[in-house]
C-alpha cells in the first residue's frame, strides 16, 4: 500500500490542478470584492464557531484587504511562485475569512479550505512553476501517487456524504425540497409547465441522488470516466442554472479533474508522453502513513457524528456543518427573543433584525446554535444597559421542507443558562412528525 | 484535439443508456395535473397571473390615492378656510396611504430595493418625522419656497397631520433651539400660527399631490411592465422569482412596521422605558394609529388574497393554491382574518386610549399579527421558495 502511494505519477494533472484551482480562488475573491460582499457579509455582529471565538475579528476593511490578498495568493498558487508559503498562507486567509462568521457557512468553502491544506504537504510547485524556473533543484520528474489519491479521497467523500444526506424520506419518497424549488422555477424558458410536475421531481430527486452517491465510482473506472465527467459537467450546469449556488458547480467540476489520469493535459496539449522516471521512486516515514490514515478516517467520521445525536438532523442541524449536507433541505423560521427580568417582571420582545443582516436573521432562525448566540448576545446588551441578569427564550417557529411551522426551541428554557458544546441541546424540541408537503399544480378558486 | 473527440464519441457512446433512462423517467408521456387547471371552473394560477394582478393592484391603489391627495391639495387651497373639510381631506387621503404602506413595490420602496425610488418616504415619512423641525419651519416660513428641498421629516402626510390636528401654542422645541431661545415661536399670535399651518400645509399637500402623481407615472411610463416581464431582459428584475419576491417583500411590511413599530414600541415590547409608550404611537395628532392599522391589513389582504371587491381575485392565496398548498393559503387568510378581528375587538376609538384603558387588547392585536407575521417568515418562503432580498449564494450548498 505504502510503495503504491510513493509510486512515482506524471505531474502534469496535479500541476493543472493546482493551476486551475489558484484562479479559481482568485475570481472567487475578485468576485467577492466586485460585487460588494464583503460588505453585505461581514456585518458588525458575527457568529463564532463553537470553540472558535478565538478567532480574530476584523473591520469591514480589514476583511477587504484579506480578500486582495487571497486573490493574490491564488495567483501565486496558480504560477508556482513561492508555493508553499503561498498555499499555506491560502489556507489560513481563506479559513479566517470563512471563521469570521457562521452564517456564511458554505459547503464549497469548506472543501476549499480542505483542499488548501492537503495541497499545502504536497510538493505541487516542483514542476511547471515560477519556483522551479527560480530554482531548479526543487525540480521533480514525478509526484507520488498518495498526493492525487488523497484528492481524489477528499473530493468522493464530498459526493458519497451528499448522496447519503439524501437517503431519506423527504428526498426520496417526497422529492421534497426539490419539488418546491423546482415548482419555483417553472417559469424558465424553456422549462415551462415541466418543472413543476412532480414525476420531473422524483426523477430529479432520484437522480441527484444516484449521481452522487455513485459519481466517484464511473469517475475513478477508466472505461466510465469521460462519460462520468460528461453527466458532472452537465449535472453542475443544470445546478448552476436552476440554483443560486454561486461558485459551488465550477469548483465541483474542477475538483472532478483529480479522476483523470495523471497524464492528461499532456494529452489534451499534444505533449510528449510521460517516461516514469529512473530514479524518481520516493519514501515516506511511517508517521506520515499514519496521518494520511487519520486524516481519512476523521474526514469519514466527521459527517458522520450527526448519527450520534439521533434524530432529523435537517431539524435539529447536529452535526449539520462539515458533513457535506448539500442541497438537503428548505428551511424558514421566525425567532421573537423574549427578554424578562426575575427583578421587575418587565418582558421584552426583541426582533433578530435589530442586530443581523437578513441573511445572518434567515440563517440564525433555523440553526440552534445561532440562536443561543444571539440569546446570550441580547442578554449582555441587557446587562450593559443595567437590567441585571436577565432570562433571554426563544420564540421560534420553524418550517422544515413545506410543512406547518411548529415550535422549534422550547420557549421554557432561558437560554442564558445554557452553553454551546457537542452535547445534545435538549432544547431543541423533536422534529415534525408529519409529511412534506406535496405540490401538485391544481385550478385555483 | 484527437483526445477532445475520442472523449466525446466515448461518452456520447456511453450515455446513450443513461440518456434513454433519463428520457422514461423524467419526461412522462402526459404531465400530471396539466389539465387540473379547468376542472373546478378556475383557472391554474401562476406567478406571472400573479404579478400581473399584483401590478394592477398597487397601480389602482397609487391612483386612489393621487385622488385623495388631489382632494386634500384642493380642500388646503379652498377659501374660506375650513380644517374640518381639510381633516376629513386628509383622513381620506391617510385612509387610502396607509393601504399603498404595504405595497412598496418598486418606486415606492426604498432605493436600496430593487427598482425602488423611495417615493414612500417622501410621501409618508413616518416614523422619522420631528415635530421641533415642523414648528422650525413654520417659524422661518421655510414652506414658502421650495418645500420639496426641505428635509423629509418637514414635509408630507406627517407633516400635514401635525399642521391640521395640532392646536397647541407650545412647542416641542428645547430650549436650545433659535426659535426657543431667539423667541421667535412665541412672538407669534394664534392668528399667525393658524394661518402659517394652513399655508404650511397646504404647500405640503401639493408636494404630496406631486408625490403621488409620479408615482402613478412611474407605473404607468414603465414600471407596470418591468414588474410583469421579469426575466433576463429585463432591466430591473432578472428572474421572475426575483419580481415575486419583491412583492412578497411588500407583504412584509406588516411584521416590521406594524408590528415591530406600530404595537411593538407602544406596548413597551421595545424600546420603550416605562410602558405603555403612547408617545411612541403613530399619529399623534390625528388619534388614527387604529384606522392606519386596519388600513394595514386591508392592504395586505389586497395583494395576499386579491385587490377585487371582498379580496377576490389573483393573488398569493391563489399561487398557493395552484401549487398544492391550499391548506397553507387557507392558514394565512384565516391568521389575517384573526388579525383584523383582535383589531375590530379593542373597544377604544384609537389605540392611543386603548393602551391605557385596555392594554391587553392591544397585545391580542399584537400576538396576532405576529402569528401572521410567523407563517409569512417561514411557510410561505418555504413552499414558494422565495428569498431574502439581495440574497447572495444558496444556503445549502
Amino acid at each position: 500500500m505504502t510503495e503504491q502511494g510513493l509510486a512515482p505519477k506524471d505531474p502534469a494533472a496535479l500541476v493543472a490542478f493546482r493551476v486551475v484551482f489558484g484562479l479559481l480562488v482568485t475570481v472567487s475573491s475578485v468576485r467577492f470584492l466586485a460585487y460588494g460582499w464583503t460588505h453585505e457579509l461581514f456585518a458588525p455582529y458575527r457568529f463564532t464557531y463553537w470553540g472558535f471565538g478565538w478567532v480574530p475579528q476584523l473591520s469591514q476593511d480589514g476583511v477587504k484587504g484579506l480578500f486582495v490578498l487571497l486573490g493574490l495568493l491564488g495567483l501565486a498558487v496558480a504560477a508556482g511562485l513561492f508555493y508553499r508559503v503561498a498555499i499555506a498562507a491560502l489556507f489560513v486567509v481563506f479559513s479566517w475569512l470563512q471563521l469570521i462568521d457562521v452564517s456564511n457557512y458554505l459547503n464549497h468553502y469548506y472543501l476549499v479550505s480542505l483542499l488548501a491544506l492537503l495541497m499545502a504537504f504536497m510538493p505541487l510547485n516542483a514542476a511547471f512553476s515560477l519556483d522551479v524556473w527560480r530554482q531548479p533543484a526543487l525540480r521533480l520528474e514525478a509526484f507520488p501517487a498518495w498526493c492525487t489519491w488523497l484528492l481524489r479521497f477528499q473530493v468522493g467523500t464530498v459526493y458519497v456524504f451528499a448522496g447519503l444526506a439524501k437517503l431519506n424520506s423527504d428526498w426520496l419518497l417526497h422529492a421534497q425540497p426539490l419539488s418546491i424549488w423546482l415548482t419555483a422555477r417553472s417559469a424558465l424558458p424553456g422549462m415551462e409547465h415541466l418543472l413543476d410536475v412532480r414525476a420531473v421531481a422524483f426523477a430529479a430527486a432520484w437522480g441527484g441522488f444516484l449521481f452522487d452517491s455513485t459519481v466517484p465510482l464511473f469517475l475513478i473506472w477508466k472505461r466510465t470516466r469521460a462519460v462520468a465527467f460528461v453527466v458532472v459537467v452537465g449535472f453542475h450546469a443544470a445546478t448552476w442554472l436552476l440554483f443560486p449556488i454561486g461558485m459551488f458547480p465550477i469548483i465541483m467540476v474542477t475538483s472532478a479533474l483529480v479522476f483523470f489520469d495523471s497524464s492528461w493535459p499532456r494529452t489534451l496539449f499534444r505533449r510528449a508522453a510521460f517516461v516514469v522516471p529512473e530514479a524518481a521512486k520516493s519514501s515516506a516515514p511511517r508517521w506520515a502513513v499514519v496521518i494520511v490514515v487519520a486524516w481519512c478516517v476523521v474526514q469519514l467520521a466527521v459527517p458522520l457524528r450527526t448519527h450520534l445525536y439521533g434524530g432529523d438532523v435537517s431539524w435539529h442541524e447536529q452535526g449539520m456543518r462539515f458533513s457535506w449536507r448539500v442541497m438537503t433541505r428548505e428551511k424558514n423560521g421566525s425567532v421573537t427573543f423574549v427578554v424578562r427580568s426575575p427583578k421587575t417582571g418587565r418582558e421584552w420582545h426583541v426582533s433578530p433584525g435589530q442586530y443581523l443582516t437578513r441573511v445572518q436573521e434567515r440563517e440564525m432562525a433555523v440553526q440552534p446554535d445561532l440562536i443561543l448566540q444571539l440569546a446570550h448576545h441580547i442578554g449582555e446588551v441587557w446587562r450593559a444597559k443595567g437590567e441585571g441578569d436577565v432570562e433571554v427564550h426563544a420564540d421560534a417557529v420553524v418550517s422544515l421542507n413545506g410543512r406547518p411551522a411548529q415550535v422549534f426551541l422550547d420557549p421554557t428554557v432561558d437560554l442564558m443558562r445554557e452553553r454551546d458544546g457537542l452535547i445534545a441541546k435538549k432544547w431543541i424540541l423533536p422534529a415534525p412528525m408529519t409529511e412534506p408537503i406535496v405540490l401538485e399544480r391544481r385550478a385555483s378558486r | 484535439m484527437t483526445l477532445i473527440i475520442k472523449i466525446t464519441i466515448t461518452a456520447v457512446r456511453q450515455s446513450v443508456p443513461l440518456l434513454v433512462l433519463a428520457a422514461l423517467v423524467g419526461c412522462p408521456a402526459q404531465k400530471p395535473g396539466a389539465d387540473a387547471g379547468v376542472d373546478d371552473g378556475g383557472t391554474a394560477m401562476n406567478r406571472s397571473q400573479v404579478l400581473t394582478a399584483g401590478g394592477a393592484c398597487v397601480l389602482s391603489q397609487a391612483k386612489a390615492f393621487q385622488t385623495t391627495a388631489v382632494a386634500l391639495e384642493r380642500a388646503l387651497k379652498a377659501t374660506p378656510r375650513s380644517f374640518e373639510n381639510a381633516r376629513t381631506a386628509f383622513h381620506a387621503a391617510m385612509d387610502a396611504w396607509q393601504i399603498d404602506e404595504v405595497m412598496q413595490v418598486g418606486p415606492a420602496s426604498s432605493s436600496a430595493n430593487l427598482g425602488g425610488g423611495d417615493i414612500r418616504d417622501q410621501i409618508y415619512s413616518w416614523p422619522l418625522t420631528s415635530r421641533c423641525a415642523m414648528e422650525e419651519t413654520l417659524v422661518s416660513k421655510g414652506y414658502e419656497t421650495d418645500i420639496a428641498v426641505q428635509l423629509i421629516n418637514r414635509r408630507g402626510l406627517a407633516a400635514i397631520e401635525y399642521l391640521l390636528f395640532y392646536e397647541g401654542a407650545a412647542t416641542a422645541c428645547p430650549a436650545g433651539s433659535p426659535i426657543v431661545s431667539g423667541g421667535t415661536w412665541a412672538a407669534l399670535t394664534p392668528a399667525d400660527r393658524e394661518a402659517r399651518r394652513w399655508a404650511y400645509a397646504a404647500a405640503a399637500a401639493t408636494d404630496v399631490r406631486l408625490r403621488a402623481d409620479g408615482l402613478v407615472q412611474k407605473w404607468e411610463g414603465g414600471f407596470q411592465e418591468t414588474l410583469t416581464t421579469a426575466g433576463p431582459s429585463n432591466a430591473v428584475y432578472k428572474t421572475q422569482l426575483a419580481a415575486i419576491n419583491a412583492m412578497s417583500n411588500a407583504l412584509f411590511y406588516v411584521e416590521h412596521d406594524v408590528k415591530d413599530v406600530k404595537l411593538s414600541r407602544p406596548l413597551g415590547l421595545r424600546d420603550c422605558t416605562t410602558p405603555p409608550c403612547l408617545e411612541l404611537l403613530e399619529s399623534q395628532y390625528a388619534a388614527r394609529s387604529k384606522a392606519n392599522v386596519k388600513a394595514n391589513l386591508e392592504g395586505f389582504r389586497r395583494i395576499f388574497e386579491g385587490c377585487g371587491p371582498n379580496h377576490q381575485g389573483p393573488g398569493f392565496d391563489d399561487l398557493l393554491i395552484s401549487v398544492g398548498a391550499e391548506a397553507l393559503s387557507t392558514r394565512m387568510v384565516a391568521a389575517t382574518v384573526k388579525a383584523e378581528e383582535a383589531l375590530t375587538a379593542i373597544e377604544e376609538p384609537d389605540l392611543n386610549p386603548a393602551l391605557t384603558a385596555d392594554l391587553a387588547s392591544v397585545r391580542a392585536l399584537y400576538d396576532a399579527i405576529k402569528a401572521m407575521s410567523d407563517i409569512l417568515k417561514t411557510e410561505i418562503p418555504s413552499v414558494l421558495d422565495l428569498e431574502i432580498p439581495n440574497s447572495l449564494e444558496g444556503d445549502n450548498d
